[in-house]
């Protein structure tokens, strides 16, 4: 039987809130996929919230965390509110290569990701690492601004949004 | 598709600019850092990715290169941010005039999308300066921009 008229804008509204968490969910977990993971902390730290909103800290460690809706409750969004997906680590501006990197005291395991091995030059970022030597990145320099810009990011909005759109009652169900 | 052809259209133009400047300005690319500067030094480096190449429709997938070029100045620290931001002029005047060329009949057409920067770095703002870090240690002042681009090669 179609579905009164009369709860299109309630059903809209349902619809777009889980287009939001879904899109979240599917950016999340493509920044995690992109990003470097060597503990695994930085990986797992992504937070969507509101602007000036509590960002927390990693979620797991030693391995690269899956993000699913738990991780974007509903109950968060609020209409005409601005989102930031965000990472909570202190060193997140070190590892999306915004600044030089500057040498953690990890204790040594196996990383996550795998990693390449080269010199990093005084001064370099994280992944500018080239040559031969013994310092190492999980993830290709820049990767940060490439999954922004180039596209990728455009396409995980799209599909995750697209997902969520199509579960809301009277569009997709 | 012709990568390189891209690349060269977003690197070459920079690599003019920076030798023409007096002193010429050493420009390093991906695969080639600069790994044994001397803090006394300054250098740009400039770093091309590509992102998604194709986007897929119903029947096909059409050629959509699209990719991020980031450039960064490396000037001396200390010294004040007068000259690493003359050095990042020119790279944001090429990258405008590389936006503002009219698509040609052959070749590569590039346009780029808003041009984010500079930052600078050592930064000393925050709630832990840089200098008060082992950042301090850096050895040089570094601005970086960057800019989405979306590129076509024309048969």
């Amino acid at each position: 039987m179609a579905r009164d008229i009369k709860l299109l804008v309630k059903d809209i509204e349902e619809a777009t809130l889980k287009g939001a968490q879904e899109a979240c969910v599917q950016i999340m977990n493509g920044l995690s996929k992109a990003g470097p993971a060597y503990t695994g902390r930085f990986s797992s730290a992504w937070y969507a919230v509101s602007r000036g909103g509590t960002v927390g800290g990693a979620r797991s460690t030693g391995k690269l965390y899956t993000y699913d809706k738990r991780n974007v409750p509903l109950a968060r969004f609020k209409e005409g509110t601005w989102y930031n997906i965000v990472n909570g680590m202190d060193y997140a501006d070190e590892a999306m290569d915004l600044v030089p990197f500057v040498i953690k005291d990890f204790a040594k395991q196996d990383p996550v990701k795998n990693q390449t091995r080269g010199k990093r030059a005084e001064g370099g970022t994280r992944g500018e690492v080239s040559g031969s030597g013994r310092n190492t990145s999980t993830a290709p320099m820049d990767w940060w601004p490439r999954y922004n810009a180039a596209g990728q990011l455009d396409a995980d909005l799209a599909q995750g949004f697209r997902r969520g759109f199509g579960t809301a009652r009277g569009f997709g169900k | 598709m012709n990568y390189q052809t891209v690349r060269a259209a977003l690197e070459g133009p920079l690599l003019t600019a920076y030798n023409n400047l007096a002193p010429a300005v050493p420009v390093y690319f991906d695969n080639v850092f600069d790994d044994n500067a001397d803090s006394n030094e300054e250098f740009v480096h400039v770093n091309v990715l590509f992102g998604l190449t194709t986007q897929p429709t119903l029947t096909t997938a059409l050629d959509q290169i699209r990719g991020v070029v980031v450039v960064r100045t490396h000037t001396p620290k200390g010294k004040g941010p007068a000259r690493n931001q003359t050095l990042v002029d020119t790279a944001f005047t090429v990258l405008q005039t590389i936006n503002n060329t009219a698509k040609p009949s052959t070749g590569v057409y590039v346009r780029l999308g808003a041009i984010d920067g500079p930052t600078f770095s050592p930064s000393f703002g925050g709630t832990t300066p840089d200098q008060q870090s082992r950042r301090a240690f850096t050895p040089f002042f570094i601005s970086r921009i960057e800019a989405g681009f979306q590129a076509q090669v024309i048969s």
